[in-house]
């Protein structure tokens, strides 16, 4: 009965379903890498720059031999790993900020916002990058960096849900046999408000991926990890030579952000009630 | 309205000293100690140590290091390129010029561009033009704009040669007057494109959105039972009206081109800021990272507040 109700959801919106489909083919990857992988993505191979097809490499080799099929397969793990911690982060923080800020009101909410709205002006990219070049590369600072600052949209967006949510019937009923405000917050009204949060949280993987795959261009990525903005990075300089090496990984990446982004839209055109009533109607 | 805009520019204020504030942070607890720098790794005197502590105010508590930095900040200091041994501020100043040439031309481009196909599609909800060019700016939106760039260059500059590559003019050729604007245009193409296809998804969902958004409404209708011709609806009432997340748009996106532009100017070697951090991170000149990631913070607080201001303009109905 439940499955049936999510999968005619699923069907009801073009983007959503194209989105979910997406998901589960980069999941796929992501589990079977071992098994589609040609080869070792970190095996220097004897043959430098092979074209498309030669030598048993499918979509060619970089300048040190390596296969850009099989570092393809494996850079999905690290673009996915990024992009969901670090979202995660920023929906938690964004959740228990602008739901606490939405609840308490008053002072309490307005210096809050204020506050948010200050940070939403900081240019993210120039803050990540300060941090990489003074902290250093490891993943752990490029999740937390994406992390700590994107959590300011979703704040925003669940302040207004738990505005809206706070007057509402049941919650004033639930008031009314005496839970408490805590009580309150975390059983009623995150839970009921949580969705457009989850939307824009997919919205955040998408641009984590493209944040984490710039670093990689500027030769800021940790090069212990396949990344497929180091790759892109490594074929800069034969972009005249073996255009393969920084073609492919781009289009990994167009293809990632892409379903990530049907993903989100679907969750918001599914959560829309106008939405809704503008197809029944 | 009075109050509208002190309020504004409050939070501008209150902004610039997050920024500022967060920068100090940074500084403080990145790792290394400036003072052994200056000492040498090998020399350790704790005579010297305290000297040099003296002469840069290291000494002094937290607090009155942060007044420190604040007044040499607001006198227009940002301190020495350790690299290039100039002053940072007239470092900057000079990158800002070919920054700003590519945001401003490109904003344009992509706004008119955008704006338009985005009417367009939405007045023609479902047909051919509209799934196409929804479709596409999907993939636009999704693709990184220093890959777009790699990919002109692949194509236009390396195989049909039809443009430069890199750089803001030919080095070799030094030219004057008309043939070097003729010479800046041509080399501005490829980038000025990647900015332009990287903008134009936003500008067409945002206008696309916010004209269906508009066209559903009930004093439309009302228009429309009237009788109103579908043209003179359009141009007078739903134009007027959603053309207002636009401008929105137009300030978060130029805030954005600001820093944004940096991946596109390294790509094609623009002498701009963007290149200018980048090349500060790998020689680890921090007076010049920083001072780049100030001005570029603060020009972002005062676009947001100058399309606040444009936006109260436009829009009769907001006045807090």
């Amino acid at each position: 009965m439940k499955i049936k109700t999510i999968q005619k959801i699923i069907n009801s919106d073009l983007q959503l379903r194209l989105g979910c489909y997406g998901i589960l083919f980069l999941i796929s990857i992501v589990t079977f890498s071992n098994a589609l992988a040609t080869h070792d993505p970190y095996y220097f191979g004897p043959y430098f720059l092979s074209g498309i097809g030669e030598n048993g490499h499918v979509l060619g080799a970089n300048q040190l031999g390596l296969d850009i099929f099989s570092m393809l397969i494996y850079g999905a793990r690290t673009s996915l790993v990024i992009a969901t911690v670090s979202a995660m982060i920023s929906g938690i923080l964004g959740i228990c900020i602008g739901g606490f800020a939405g609840f308490c009101g008053g002072r309490v909410d307005q210096i809050v916002s204020e506050i948010i709205n200050g940070l939403m002006m900081i240019p993210v990219f120039f803050l990540l990058l300060l941090i990489i070049a003074l902290f250093g590369n490891s993943l752990f600072n490029v999740i937390m960096v994406i992390g700590l600052t994107t959590w300011t949209g979703n704040a925003k967006l669940m302040r207004s849900q738990v505005l809206s949510l706070k007057e509402r019937t049941f919650i004033v009923g639930a008031r009314s046999i005496g839970e408490n405000g805590f009580q309150i917050l975390f059983r009623y009204i995150l839970p009921n408000g949580m969705m457009p949060v989850i939307a824009n949280t997919t919205l955040i993987m998408s641009n984590a991926i493209l944040l984490e795959a710039s670093l990689g261009f500027l030769g800021l990525g940790n090069p212990y990890v396949i990344s497929w903005g180091q790759m892109i990075y490594a074929g800069k300089s034969y972009v005249g030579t073996a255009w393969w090496i920084s073609v492919f990984p781009g289009l990994a990446i167009v293809v990632t952000v892409t379903i990530l982004y049907l993903l989100s839209d679907g969750l918001n055109h599914v959560l829309n009630p106008k939405y809704i009533n503008r197809k029944s109607g | 309205m009075r109050g509208y805009l002190v309020k504004r520019l409050f939070a501008g204020i209150l902004t610039v000293f997050i920024i500022l504030t967060v920068n100090f942070i940074i500084i403080k607890i990145a790792p290394g100690d400036p003072i052994k720098t200056l000492m040498g790794k090998e020399h350790d005197n704790p005579d010297l140590r305290s000297a040099l502590e003296e002469k840069y105010g290291l000494d002094k508590p937290l607090s009155a290091q942060y007044l420190i930095y604040l007044k040499l900040i607001f006198s227009g200091d940002l301190g020495v390129s350790i690299i290039y041994n100039r002053p940072v501020t007239q470092m900057i100043y000079e990158g800002l010029k070919p920054t700003l040439l590519l945001t401003l031309i490109s904003t344009t481009f992509a706004l008119l561009i955008g704006t338009s196909f985005g009417i367009i599609a939405a007045r023609k909800e479902g047909s051919l033009f509209d799934v196409v060019f929804s479709g596409l700016a999907y993939l636009f939106n999704a693709t990184p704009s220093f890959w777009l760039g790699l990919m002109l260059i692949i194509l236009f500059a390396s195989k049909l040669k039809w443009f430069p590559a890199y750089g803001m003019s030919d080095v070799r050729t030094s030219v004057t007057g008309l043939r070097y604007l003729i010479e800046v245009l041509r080399h501005m193409i490829l980038p000025v494109s990647t900015l332009i296809l990287i903008q134009i998804p936003s500008y067409f969902r945002v206008a696309k959105s916010s004209i269906l958004q508009v066209k559903d409404e009930d004093y439309i209708m009302t228009l429309r039972a009237v009788g109103m011709s579908e043209k003179m609806i359009f141009n007078k009432y739903i134009f007027k009206n959603a053309i207002l997340p636009i401008i929105t748009l137009v300030g978060i996106s130029m805030a954005y081109m600001i820093t944004g532009v940096a991946l596109t100017e390294i790509v094609f070697s623009w002498p701009g800021t963007g290149k200018m951090i980048v090349s500060a991170i790998s020689q680890r000149d921090y007076p010049v990272l920083m001072g780049v990631y100030l001005v570029a913070s603060v020009l972002v607080a005062i676009v947001m507040l100058a399309i606040d201001l444009v936006y109260v303009a436009f829009d009769p109905r907001i006045r807090y």
